[in-house]
């Protein structure tokens, strides 16, 4: 296929203005500016892009949220707080190509009717969002940002904010909190940022590269967009994948790309002397596939029917160089460590899951520790308050039950049969 | 002390939301730009500032791991110990690089130079085993190329 979002990453530098312009840059800006929002919003509505943070909704169904006479203004969001391991996607689009970003708010803030846009960046992409605030910078003083855009009746300003940390920012009633100075603790659902969200205003969250994918749709038309899919997917998707293969990495790929197509040719397969245990689809927060799932084309509903969830696609495989148990420990400690210590069952559910496996891994497991390890994440997902709890049970409970048998010979030999030494001090 | 200039940027950036408490997490970093790390007098600037108390501020500072309450090294290498570069040898890093500085992660090295930090996922699982030095992104990382990142960082002190 040709590539859509990845279509100016060829180029040693992001491209600057010019650069972006020459390559058809900002057309897609000049063509919606042409359309009504609601005949743009129904294009969107005839394809099936929905949101490629991890949640899949439905992105003509969140544009058309908010109420016509709902109180202004209106907010526009971009989620940029990519912090999931093993994706690093949005990464790809904030370096290499601000200025797409730049044009998709634009089109995107048209389409909504937003008077004002946010880009929540994490901090550990500083350099990325200064790059972004350049594009923002060279924008306005084309008269692509700000009022009037194109001498058009639309205006939009654009925020570039800088966060100071959190996995927990990425959920976004969270990030309208950290955007708004507070901590980033999740806010309850309903109201729904739609309704009530930044200063109690509707504003619509969406992940960058959802948003990425709307000025193609304008351009070229929703047929075109679903043309760009395999296997029942639809669109394009920036995969990742990480873990120990020859060639970890990124490429934009028709959606519905096979995890086999993934791990074995782009990313070049196991390293040598390796065998596939295990991978998880999309991102830690995932349940683990199996080697006779490779064949299953990576998109949100194929992966949902394998009892999984194909959350920002970033694939991590786990080879059987690895325990299970140390990989198990390791997603676990990045949710203890990221847990906003708002409900309890996360903040104190989550360590002692830690505790638990640390003991069996550094051979003081008891008998029965798994059936409480499984017991304790039955707590704690239904019982926390937002979805990072959930997240975190979902990998351990799917290798808790693949890897039974790992867990009870590390209690059985009271120590981790891939490596007689523990990693990890237990107190 | 901040400038008049700077006092008037912050000023200016934090009239720019509907409240100035949303000005507060650009104002402390800022600041900490300024002074290395947020101690008591650039809480109670940015307390002006934001119109937050010190201790609405300090209640941000300790919930937001980028920002720092203590001193900490001229240069920050952050190591991720998230689960690719986990698998990749993070640990031993870790430990490595605890042996280079001299002090345990989170300290600064006796030469006020480098302050190591374990760090999630940076979203460089393509170069397992990552690290950022300051907010350049390093890796794939071995045992030398660590120590060159350490070395280069002790060096531009001296």
């Amino acid at each position: 296929m040709e590539p859509v979002l990845s279509r100016n990453f060829d180029l040693p530098r992001p491209p600057d203005l010019a650069q972006y312009r020459a390559r058809g840059g900002y057309r897609a800006l000049a063509a919606a500016l042409e359309q009504k929002p609601e005949d743009l919003i129904d294009q969107i509505g005839q394809t099936a892009l929905c949101g490629y943070g991890g949640a899949g909704f439905p992105l003509a169904r969140k544009w058309s949220a908010v109420a016509a006479d709902a109180p202004r203004p209106h907010y526009m969001v971009i989620n940029l707080d990519e912090t999931e391991p093993g994706s690093f996607k949005d990464r790809q689009l904030l370096y290499r190509d601000p200025h797409q970003i730049v044009e998709a708010i634009l089109v995107g803030g048209y389409i909504q009717g937003a008077d004002r846009a946010f880009v929540f960046v994490r901090g550990e992409y500083a350099e990325g969002a200064q790059g972004l605030q350049r594009a923002v910078d060279e924008a306005r003083a084309a008269d692509l940002v700000g009022s009037k855009v194109l001498g058009s009746g639309y205006s939009l300003d654009i925020d570039v904010h800088l966060s100071a940390g959190r996995y927990i920012c990425g959920e976004e009633t969270a990030l309208l909190n950290a955007l708004e100075g507070r901590r980033a603790n999740p806010r309850a659902k309903p109201p729904f940022p739609f309704v009530k969200g930044l200063w109690d205003r509707p504003t619509l969250v969406n992940n960058v590269e959802t948003v990425c994918q709307v000025p193609g749709i304008v351009l070229e038309g929703p047929d075109w967009f679903k043309a760009q899919g395999i296997n029942g997917g639809q669109g394009s998707k920036l995969y990742t994948v990480c873990g120990p293969v020859k060639n970890p990495g990124f490429w934009e790929l028709p959606m519905g790309t096979t995890a086999r197509e993934l791990i074995y040719e782009h990313a070049g397969g196991l390293l040598d002397g390796r065998e596939l245990t295990a991978f998880l689809p999309g991102g830690a927060s995932t349940a683990f596939l199996l080697p006779e799932h490779v064949d299953a084309p990576m998109h949100f509903d194929a992966v949902a029917k394998l009892r999984s969830r194909f959350g920002t696609c970033g694939i991590i495989v786990l080879d059987d160089a690895t325990c299970p148990l140390d990989f198990l420990i390791s997603t676990n400690k990045f949710f203890v460590r990221e847990s906003c210590g708002f409900c309890t069952p996360c903040r104190d559910g989550l360590p002692y899951v830690q505790d638990i496996l640390e003991h069996i891994e550094a051979g003081r497991g008891k008998p029965g520790d798994r059936e409480l390890l499984l017991e304790l994440c039955g707590k704690i997902a239904p019982n926390s308050f937002c979805a990072l709890a959930p997240g975190a049970v979902m990998p351990l409970e799917s290798g808790l039950d693949l890897f039974a048998d790992v867990i009870e010979r590390h209690i059985d030999e009271r120590g981790c049969p891939w490596q007689r030494e523990p990693v990890r001090e237990v107190l | 002390m901040l400038s008049e200039q700077e006092r008037h940027h912050l000023t200016e950036h934090i009239a720019g939301y509907p409240e100035a408490r949303a000005g507060a997490i650009y104002t402390l970093q800022f600041l900490q730009k300024k002074y290395g790390h947020l101690h008591d007098e650039a809480l109670r600037e940015a307390s002006e500032l934001c119109g937050l108390s010190v201790t609405q501020l300090d209640e941000l500072v300790s919930f937001y791991p980028l920002l720092f309450r203590h001193p900490v090294g001229r240069h920050l290498l952050r190591v991720c110990d998230s689960v690719a570069c986990h698998m990749a040898g993070a640990a031993a890093l870790l430990t490595e690089a605890e042996r280079l500085t001299g002090v345990p992660p989170g300290q600064v090295s006796r030469d006020g130079e480098v302050t190591v930090l374990p760090h999630v996922c940076l979203g460089l699982c393509d170069r397992a085993p990552a690290a950022l030095l300051d907010d350049v992104a390093q890796g794939p990382l071995n045992e030398a190329a660590l120590a060159a990142l350490i070395e280069t960082a002790h060096e531009e002190g001296q």
